[in-house]
C-alpha cells in the first residue's frame, strides 16, 4: 500500500515561532480559528498535515502569506550517474 | 446542549433501551425493542447537533473517516468469509430436516433455553459480527487517534 502524505510528513511549520510572537497559547489560536487545542498540537508536532483551508486560515491570522509558515520539504532525490 | 449533558442523555437513552430490550424478551416480542432502538439512534444524533461545546474539526473528521474506511476495509473481508461459509453448509445439505420450517406456534418454556433455530443462530452470528466491528472500529480509531496527535503532550 502506498505511503500517504500523512506518514512521509514532508511539511514543516513555524505555528509555535509565530504564536510566541503573538504571545498566544495553542488554545487561543485554536479558539480563534476554529479547531481543537490537540489539532494544534499535532500540526505544530508534525503529526498531521493540515487542509489548505486550515493553513490559509492559520496564515491570515497572523497577517503572513501561507509560505511564511508553512514550507514543504523536498525528499532527497538520487541522481543516476553515468 | 452543554457535553455533559448530551452524554447524560445518551446514558439516559441506552438505559432505556436496556429495559425495553428486557421487556421485549419477557414479552416475545422483537418489535418493542427494533422500533425503540431505531427511535433512539435517532434521538442521539438530533441532539448532537445541539451541542454546543463539541468542537468536530477537519483532524478528528479526518480520523473517524479513515477508521471508518479501514473498518469496513477488514469487515467485509471477515462477513464475506462467514457468508460463504454459511453458503457452503447450506448447499452440502441435501434436503432440508424434518420438520422445517420450525412451528410458529410458540414453545413450551422449559425447551426455549435449549432449542436454537436456525433463525436464532443467524441473529447471535449478526451480533457477534457487529460486535465485531465495533470492536474494529475503536481499534482502527485509536490507531489513528494516536497517529494524528491526539495523545500527544506538550509543554503548556
Amino acid at each position: 500500500m502506498p505511503e500517504n502524505s500523512e506518514t512521509l510528513r514532508p511539511m514543516k511549520n513555524k505555528i509555535k515561532v509565530y504564536r510566541a510572537m503573538h504571545d498566544m497559547t495553542q488554545e487561543d489560536l485554536a479558539v480563534k480559528i476554529g479547531v481543537t487545542r490537540q489539532t494544534i498540537l499535532a500540526i505544530e508536532k508534525g503529526k498531521y498535515v493540515p487542509s489548505l483551508d486550515l493553513a490559509f486560515r492559520i496564515a491570515r491570522h497572523f497577517n503572513v502569506a501561507i509560505e511564511d509558515i508553512f514550507s514543504y520539504e523536498e525528499e532527497p532525490r538520487t541522481v543516476m550517474v553515468d | 446542549m452543554k457535553k455533559n449533558t448530551f452524554y447524560l442523555l445518551v446514558g439516559c437513552i441506552a438505559v432505556v433501551l436496556l429495559g425495553l430490550f428486557w421487556y421485549s424478551v419477557e414479552g416475545d416480542n422483537p418489535l418493542v425493542i427494533e422500533i425503540a432502538f431505531v427511535i433512539g439512534v435517532i434521538a442521539i444524533y438530533l441532539a448532537r447537533r445541539v451541542v454546543t461545546d463539541l468542537i468536530e474539526d477537519e483532524r478528528s473528521a479526518r480520523i473517524t473517516e479513515k477508521a471508518a474506511m479501514r473498518t469496513m476495509q477488514v469487515f467485509w473481508v471477515i462477513f464475506c468469509a462467514f457468508s460463504i461459509g454459511a453458503v457452503i453448509r447450506l448447499l452440502d445439505t441435501p434436503v432440508f430436516p424434518a420438520g422445517f420450517p420450525p412451528p410458529f406456534h410458540p414453545l413450551p418454556s422449559t425447551d426455549r433455553a435449549i432449542v436454537f433455530s436456525p433463525l436464532r443462530n443467524f441473529g447471535y452470528i449478526q451480533l457477534g459480527l457487529l460486535c465485531l466491528m465495533i470492536f474494529l472500529y475503536v481499534g482502527f480509531r485509536m490507531y489513528y487517534a494516536r497517529k494524528f496527535g491526539d495523545f500527544e503532550t506538550d509543554e503548556e
